[in-house]
Order: C-alpha cells, then structure tokens, then sequence
C-alpha cells in the first residue's frame, strides 16, 4: 500500500470523524420544528376556536347589550316622566312649603299676639281679684260698719220713740197750756196770737224749665250766702226770665245752680241750690251759664 | 501484510490492517452519525425521505 493511500486513509477517517461529529453536533442540537410546527398550529387553532368563542360572545354580548340598550331606552323615557311629574310635584310642594311657612308666620304671630293678650288678661285677672279682695275687705268692713249702723240707728230709733213720746206728751201739754192761756184770755178780753214756728220752714224745690237751648252766659256779681241769693249780669235784655235755671262754674269745676227770682233789664237774681256747704262756696266773679 | 516481512528484520511499517481498521472505524463513524441522523428524522418527522406535510 502506499504511502499516498495510507494518508488518504488517515485523512479520510479524520475527516469523516470530524464531519460526522459536526452532523451529529448539529442533528443532536437542531430544534425538531415538526414539533414547533404542530405547537404553532395548535396554538393557532386555539387562537382561531377563541376568535370564534370571541366573536360568539361579542355578538351574543351585542344582542344583549342591544336589548338593554332598548329596556335603558324605554326605563330613560319612562324615569324621564317620573321626573317631570316629580317636577311638578316639587313645585307644587314648594308652592304649599311656602303657604305652610306664611300660615307658621301667621301662627306664630297669633301666638305671639294671644301670649301677650293672655298675660295682660292674667295681669288684669290678678289686678281685679286684688280689687275684689279689698272689695271684699271694704264689704266686710262694710257689713261691720253697717251692723253698728244698724244698732246705732235702732237705738236712735228707739230714742227717736222717747222723744216722740216726750214731743207727744208735750204737745198735749201744750194744747192744755193753750186752752188754759186761751181761758185766762178770755176772761181778760184779749185775742190769741198765732203761733210762730222758732225754726223758718224752707220752701219746696220747684222745677226749673230746661234751658238747654237758650245758651246765656254771665257772671255773679253779688252773692248773700246767709239768704241763699245771688246776683248775675244779664237780664232781660239778654233774654233771662224767672224761674230760668243757671249753673255756677269756677275754671272746670261745677259750683252750684241759681233759680232766678226776679228779673231786671240789665241783671237779675236768684236763689242758690244744690248747694254743698262742705265744698267751695259761689263768690263774685264766677260763670253763669244756662248749659255746661 | 503478512507477519513474516516483520519478522526478517525488514524496515518497521504498520501492517495493513491497521488502516482497515481505521477505514472501519470512519466507516463505522459515518454509519452511526447516519443511523443517528436517520432515527432523529423518524422521531422528529415520521419519515426519513419526505417532507412532512
């Protein structure tokens, strides 16, 4: 064998050593794409299933969504009507807020106005009983003043009896002195004198005509408190006529009235009555006047 | 080839089944890597020939 053909040999084995070793080198690390291939289709087959599910559900989805889309519609319309009437309500519940509140203002001020009535009829419930207990104090004290009233005026009537009796014994008395003295008289020829009462009898009131329409005005010129008469500055040329009745009056203040007696052109005069001696006395220079 | 030539004192060369050896040791390599190429085909692509569809 030669030498050539022994290096070929050699060369030959080295080389399909080392071309074998790279084949299996790479046969051994190659990916197995069949297995990749059939991955990839099954992933895609998945992925394909889901677009299909995916697009099932989108539609069902769709309808769904569809037919609440057409129930949303028809609940909007229908809460859009409720929310009008509600409106309408609220406006007219505010309308009656508003009345209720105006009728509160006015409660409120009957309330505050019948208070203040109830405590000022409270006040004057207190104020009339605290008159109606000094009423009653005045009343006890008046049925006290009455009782010694009564028991003085039964012992004055009882002594009013006496005297009675005593005046009744002495007019007898006096009947007897009288027809004694009248006897003695007689005798001696001399008339009897009548009787003067010691006490002056006073005259009746006599009714004055009204004069309410006249309307004379005038003054006391002269007053006799001791004969109850006075004298006024008109007369009959201002229309003053007996038995014509004037009041007497100091600033505001009613004095007594005057009854003219007798009349005379320029002044007349007349009697003082109603007459209160424990008050103010009529004087010169006060008003005369037919009405008040 | 044969043991005689050694034997004589002649010039020291391999014999030649040395080389047979190592022709069939690369054969050898070459049949395994086929054998292991082919079975890698069978079991990645069920065929050794056709392209997988």
């Amino acid at each position: 064998m030669s030498t050539l053909t022994k290096v070929l040999i050699v060369l030959l084995t080295l080389s399909s050593i080392f071309l074998c070793g790279i084949v299996v080198t790479y046969v051994a690390n190659a990916d197995n794409y069949r297995q990749k291939y059939l991955d990839e289709k099954r992933v895609k087959d998945a992925k394909v299933e889901s677009e299909k599910q995916a697009q099932k559900d989108f539609n069902d989805i769709k309808n769904k969504m569809d037919t609440q889309k057409t129930e949303l519609g028809n609940e909007i319309a229908a809460l859009d009507r409720k929310k009008r009437e509600l409106e309408t309500d609220l406006t007219e519940a505010i309308r009656r807020a508003d009345e209720k509140d105006l009728l509160a203002s006015k409660w409120e001020d009957l309330t505050i106005e019948f208070t203040k009535t109830n405590e000022s009829q409270r006040q004057w419930l207190e104020d009339t009983l605290a008159k109606l207990k000094a009423i009653e104090v005045e009343q006890i004290e008046g049925d006290k003043e009455l009782k010694e009233t009564t028991a003085a005026l039964i012992e004055k009537m009882t002594i009013i009896e006496t005297l009675e009796k005593q005046s009744k014994f002495l007019l007898e008395e006096k009947t007897y002195l009288q027809n004694e003295l009248d006897k003695l008289l007689r005798r001696s020829g001399r008339a009897v004198a009548p009787p003067v009462p010691v006490t002056p009898t006073k005259e009746k009131v006599r009714v004055a005509p009204p004069t309410v329409d006249i309307g004379l005005k005038g003054l006391i010129t002269t007053v006799d408190l001791e004969n109850s008469l006075a004298e006024i500055s008109i007369g009959a040329a201002s229309g003053v006529k007996p038995n014509m009745k004037f009041h007497v009056t100091r600033v505001d203040r009613f004095i007594c009235d005057i009854v003219i007696l007798d009349v005379e052109p320029e002044k007349a005069i007349g009697t003082l009555e109603l007459m209160d001696v424990t008050k103010e006395q009529p004087k010169a220079g006060d008003n005369v006047s037919t009405n008040l | 080839m044969s043991p005689n030539g050694q034997a004589r004192g002649k010039k020291v060369t391999v014999p030649y089944n040395l080389y047979t050896i190592i022709l069939a040791l690369a054969f050898c390599a070459v049949l395994a890597s086929a054998a292991f190429v082919a079975y890698q085909c069978y079991t990645q692509y069920g065929t050794l020939f056709k392209i997988p569809t």
